[in-house]
């Protein structure tokens, strides 16, 4: 179609709907509802994934970082801090739980487990200690910030602090989790890691986010070094006895070096692959079914809409068939007299698409602010443009649909018979 | 002089339900521009059928259908709408004005049907000297439910001429007027042959019949 066919089918068409106002109106109530159900879909399965994904995020790691698990012994360990020293692209993580408070007792929640989990294993938990007031944390030493491939929110204080000296007694930063059980337990500032002979007391810098539901501590690698010797040999009960590193997707180089490097000192270069993480992948195909489920049933209630238009459009049609017959009569081709009718009812589904994305915009803001404070996945959330472009594809879709029999009719009205009439 | 329109032998039967009906059988017509022809017959004499084979509403099912020398007895939809916009003009007993748009509107109709794009300010300056050819440019910005049969007539002619078609088709434009104002828009129509358009005026009424150069009668599909 010639641009001025198009710009006629346009003209006309707008002029079509300005013409009949209510009726436009009542096609695109009934479009609407379709329209937004389709947006709802997809801007919920849009922020569902989001929301999820940064809950895995902050424990798994941003998605296309590079993970290698290196053995947790000298002297792999000693190459993986030298490698990583001073590297904001790649964090190494050796994780071990440790106990906080009275020393030589049963923590009230052995085994790290979050504080409202019932105590399992009786009176002394077949571990021939008496109970005391102690908590068990999961234990995290990192060598540099690793905020960069998990983003944890900090809740209050402040994170650690990488560029200073070490400090003698290790500055830590506790998850949510354990922040309860300090501020519930009120337990002794003395923190006993296994293996090491002597106790340090740590001081607390700030409370994070870190999606864990266990009770976790973050400390610099190299406080926990300077303060217990040989703390690095303690055993682990995560990870097995390996060092998690983190590598952003562009440090190939880092990845060569630290490779090198370990299988330099005898690490088997088989166990030195580096992975990306791909929790995306993982979560859209868990959410791609549940999805299209319910688009299914949005699909549904857009045919009610489509419907609503077809029978619009074949009464506007059969009202206006003098007006068709004389833009025939006039010089209006059959395939043009067509467009006009399909201008209209795709006018009036953008229409409808426009005001379904609106609506579900500010919707998506009025939910935000008033259940992000209940909802931490809620807050700051954005109308996702996916979801703005299925309403778009739903308007437009409904409207050729609505639209095509009217326009069919539209281009077969003779005009011999009506002019004569 | 090669006439503007030229008919030979035009047959047109329709069938629908039941047995088909000849309505035209061999009709013979020619029209030179400037010039205008008044058709007269009783109704179902098929006055209204001719025109549209004139106008290229319908096809003729037999004969040969000239427009100046190009034969467009057997011309395909899309060529016959440019055609349509671009050579004839038509005026019906009816108006079929739309309600909903002003008078310039209405007329500016012609030059909205996908043929060539006219610009805004070239179109509007079209449309007021066709409403002033037919005295009522001061009613442009006013909507046919606020004009008299009269004027909307008039509106419809406008509409008609605005193009500057060569052959202008008018079927019983009178019709839904009275006597005074039929006269009124017939001598509107006869004036658009003295510019070289062709008149053919499809009529009951004798007296406007003989204001055209020729008069012919349809009688059982052919001209008396």
């Amino acid at each position: 179609m010639g641009s001025g066919k198009l710009r006629s089918a346009l003209v006309i068409g707008g002029q079509g709907i300005r013409a009949r106002k209510l009726r436009t109106f009542l096609s695109m109530t009934s479009l609407f509802l379709g329209v937004l159900a389709v947006l709802t879909v997809q801007a919920g399965a849009e922020i569902a994934e989001r929301a999820m994904l940064s809950g895995v995020e902050l424990t798994r790691g941003k998605d296309g970082t590079l993970q290698m698990f290196v053995p947790q012994e000298e002297p792999a360990l000693g190459v993986v801090e030298r490698t990583l020293a001073g590297r904001s692209d790649g964090v190494a993580v050796v994780g071990m739980n440790a106990i906080i408070g009275e020393p030589g007792v049963r923590p009230i929640n052995d085994g790290a487990v979050p504080f409202d989990h019932p105590r399992v294993g009786g009176p002394e938990g077949g571990s021939g200690k008496p109970d005391g007031q102690a908590i068990e944390v999961q234990l995290e030493a990192l060598t540099g910030d690793v905020r960069g491939f998990r983003p944890f929110r900090q809740v209050s204080g402040q994170w650690l602090d990488f560029a200073s000296a070490p400090a003698l007694a290790p500055r830590i930063v506790v998850n949510e989790e354990a922040a309860i059980g300090l501020r519930r337990h009120r337990v002794p500032g003395e923190m006993a890691l296994p293996g090491a002979a002597v106790h340090v007391t740590p001081q607390v810098v700030g409370v994070v986010e870190d999606g864990s539901p266990r009770p976790s501590v973050y400390v610099r690698m190299d406080e926990l070094r300077t303060w217990p010797p040989g703390s690095s040999n303690a055993d682990t009960s995560r990870g097995g006895s390996r060092v998690q590193v983190m590598l952003s997707p562009s440090a190939t180089d880092l990845v060569q070096t630290l490779r090198s490097r370990l299988i330099g000192v005898g690490v088997p270069a088989d166990e030195l692959d580096a992975h990306p993480i791909d929790s995306r992948e993982e979560l859209e195909g868990q959410l791609s079914l549940v999805r299209l489920i319910f688009l299914g049933m949005a699909a549904l209630v857009l045919l009610i809409g489509v419907a609503g238009i077809l029978n619009v459009g074949l009464a506007t049609v059969g009202e206006r068939v003098e007006e068709l017959a004389l833009r025939r009569a006039v010089g209006t081709s059959r395939l043009l007299l067509a467009g006009i009718v399909l201008a209209e009812t795709l006018l009036t589904g953008l229409l409808t698409a426009v005001a379904a994305i609106g609506t579900g915009a500010a919707g998506v803001k009025v939910g935000s602010a008033l259940l992000g404070p209940s909802y931490p996945a809620l807050q700051g959330i954005s109308f996702p443009w996916q979801a703005g472009v299925a309403g778009v594809v739903a308007g437009v879709a409904a409207g050729v649909l609505g639209g095509l029999v009217p326009a069919i009719r539209a281009a077969r009205i003779p005009i011999a018979a009506v002019m004569r009439a | 002089m090669t006439p503007l329109i030229h008919l030979t032998g035009i047959t047109k039967t329709l069938k629908g339900q039941g047995e088909p009906r000849s309505i035209l059988s061999g009709v013979d017509l020619t029209l030179h521009a400037g010039r205008s022809v008044a058709i007269l017959g009783r109704s179902g004499s098929g006055k209204s059928t001719l025109l549209s084979v004139l106008g290229l509403f319908d096809r003729a099912d037999g004969g040969r259908y000239l427009l100046g020398d190009k034969d467009i007895t057997r011309l395909p939809e899309q060529r016959a709408a440019a055609l349509r916009s671009a050579e004839f003009g038509f005026v019906f007993q009816r108006f079929f004005l739309l309600k909903h748009l002003t008078a310039a509107q209405n007329v500016a109709m012609a030059f909205v049907n996908g043929q060539g794009w006219l610009p805004r300010g070239k179109r509007r300056a079209r449309v007021m000297a066709a409403l002033d050819l037919v005295g009522i440019a001061h009613l442009a910005e006013h909507r046919p439910p606020r004009l008299s049969g009269g004027e909307q007539q008039r509106v419809a002619i406008a509409r008609a001429l605005v193009r500057e078609p060569r052959v202008l088709l008018a079927d019983e434009p009178t019709g839904a007027l009275d006597t005074e104002t039929g006269a009124l828009v017939v001598d509107v129509l006869r004036d658009a042959t003295s510019r070289g358009c062709g008149l053919v005026l499809v009529t009951h009424d004798r007296d406007h019949a003989r204001k055209m150069d020729d008069v012919l009668e349809l009688r059982e599909g052919r001209f008396a």
